[in-house]
């Protein structure tokens, strides 16, 4: 008689009421819960390919189209209950799966794959903020592995949006806290376990130590990043919290998602200190990065930032409508922005006040970005 | 804090959450008005079973969402539950220990021996 054993919990309530298993030569199956028989725990289970199995993960496939996709042909119900270390025997059944009344109800999708306190445990060994992401592209839905490109391309999405709501989140600090805040390098994040196994999961920890009280800089910045992603399922809700959070932080949360929605996966993720009692844990899954793109691609100037520059004017290029300014801060450029004021008239060496628009676009392909600043308004100081 | 039913050494985890401020849980039950049977751990209602994978702890919580979306739009179209209907159930202070596991919405809830479940859980209709 065919054997499986489980392998991983989809859905736990009172029990496992859905869950992975394999057979003996690497087969995926997927098991329900239905009404126990004589006392012992019953489930239904049929066959499954690797990539429904993963279709089903990423929430681009119902339980019930799942198991009926190779039920059709052959399924089985187990009875005994459900232990890790012992295989499961498996009764094939010849009435037909639809006919049955076992299958679950259309609709039941995984949001999510089970939180594991990984990134908790991770923190605490360290003694340092760890963040965990993982990732389920079709590549990985056969084995343990991704393409090159998308794990280079998801760290450096991953580490921008990080960057930017490390930005966003000073700017809300007064100018003393900032002052007394070391931010040079704060938001950067170190990779220190490449390819975990299960999902392709990448764990990271903050680069630089964390305080004497075991807080790192960085949990001003993922703080943020959670209000992005908590309402990930309700598209309306994260138009709302994109719209509060409008500049850099939003442009690359969106060219994060653009990025997932291109590469056919969802993500998820999870971060702890070494001082928390429980990882913060969020997701977006593959079928929920369109609608949010769709969503957010109809905001103007989603990503812009007001910029204020006072400084000399150093170039005033009228016919390609370049200028550069020499500040205290330092020497930027930048271009007229369409429809705005003109460099007529200026003159090099004076002192201006451009007020300007800066705009982040992604250099195709890299994930990195380049800024440009946009004049929007100028006038002599 | 005395427990509904004993619980082993170390049991609710140190990760658990004291309950201090109120919050709303969603729980299946079979029928309404609701019964104590609809409130009981796997350890009660399966005495003798062995949970393997399930450590003693969690098999003598109590499962619930802390999402309404989790217990109608997934739970409920689970075959197991078929007929079963959700009840709000709403967390006083001092209504035991809480925490989060397995998928993100689940949670295993300690309740202590003196907090009355039945009179704190309103069965929804829609």
């Amino acid at each position: 008689m065919k054997t499986i054993r489980h392998t991983q919990t989809l859905f736990y309530y009172d029990g496992p009421q859905v869950f992975e298993a394999e057979d003996v030569i690497g087969g995926h199956y997927v098991a329900v819960m239905v009404e126990p028989h004589d006392d012992q725990d019953c489930y239904l289970v049929t066959g499954v390919s690797p990539e429904s199995l993963r279709e089903f993960r990423s929430g681009l496939m119902d339980l019930r189209s799942l198991m009926a996709e190779h039920g059709e042909t052959e399924w089985y119900l187990s009875i005994g209950s459900c232990e890790t270390d012992k295989p499961l025997q498996l009764e094939p059944q010849s009435s037909t799966l639809i006919e049955s009344g076992l299958l679950p109800e259309p609709g039941f999708v995984l949001h999510d794959r089970p939180a594991i306190e990984e990134a908790l445990k991770e923190a605490r060994g360290r003694n340092n903020l760890v963040l965990e992401i993982s990732v389920d592209p079709p590549e990985a839905a056969y084995e343990h592995r991704v393409r090159v490109s998308t794990l280079v391309g998801l760290l450096e999405r991953v580490q921008t949006l990080v960057k930017h709501a490390y930005g966003a989140a000073l700017r809300e600090l007064s100018l003393g806290s900032r002052r007394a805040i070391d931010r040079s390098d704060a938001h950067l994040l170190d990779v220190i376990i490449p390819a975990a196994p299960g999902s392709f999961r990448v764990f990271l920890e903050a680069a630089k130590a964390p305080d004497m009280l075991g807080d790192s800089e960085l949990i001003r910045a993922l703080e943020r990043v959670d209000a992005l992603f908590v309402d990930a399922h309700d598209p309306q809700a994260v138009l709302a919290t994109v719209k509060a959070h409008r500049g850099h932080l939003a442009g690359a949360y969106l060219r994060l998602l653009r990025f997932l929605v291109e590469n056919k996966t969802g993500l998820r993720y999870s971060w702890a200190g070494p001082n928390f009692s429980k990882a913060k844990n969020n997701a977006v899954t593959e079928s929920e990065t369109g609608p949010l793109v769709e969503v957010l691609s109809g905001i103007s100037n989603l990503g812009s930032e007001s910029v204020e520059l006072i400084g000399a004017l150093e170039k005033a290029d009228v016919v390609n409508g370049a200028w550069r300014l020499s500040t205290t801060d330092g020497v930027y450029s930048g271009k007229i922005k369409d429809g705005g004021p003109s460099l007529d008239g200026l003159k090099i060496g004076s002192t201006y006040r451009f007020s300007c628009l800066e705009e982040i676009d992604e250099i195709a392909g890299t994930g990195r970005e380049q800024r440009t600043l946009y004049l929007v308004e100028r006038e002599p100081v | 804090m005395n427990y509904r039913e004993p619980l082993p050494d170390g049991c609710p985890p140190q990760e658990a959450d004291d309950i201090t401020a109120e919050r709303m849980v969603f729980r299946l039950v079979r029928t309404t008005p609701v019964t104590s049977q609809d409130f009981q751990s796997q350890r009660a209602e399966k005495p003798d079973r062995q949970f393997p994978g399930i450590s003693e702890c969690r098999a003598r919580g109590l499962s619930v969402f802390a999402d309404r979306h989790d217990a109608r739009e997934k739970a409920l179209k689970l075959p197991r539950f078929r007929g079963y209907l959700v009840c709000r159930v709403a967390l006083q202070p001092g209504a035991g220990h809480i925490q989060q596991t397995f998928q993100p919405s689940h949670h295993t809830w300690w309740p202590p021996a003196d907090f009355e479940i039945l009179e704190h859980c309103e069965v929804e209709t829609q």
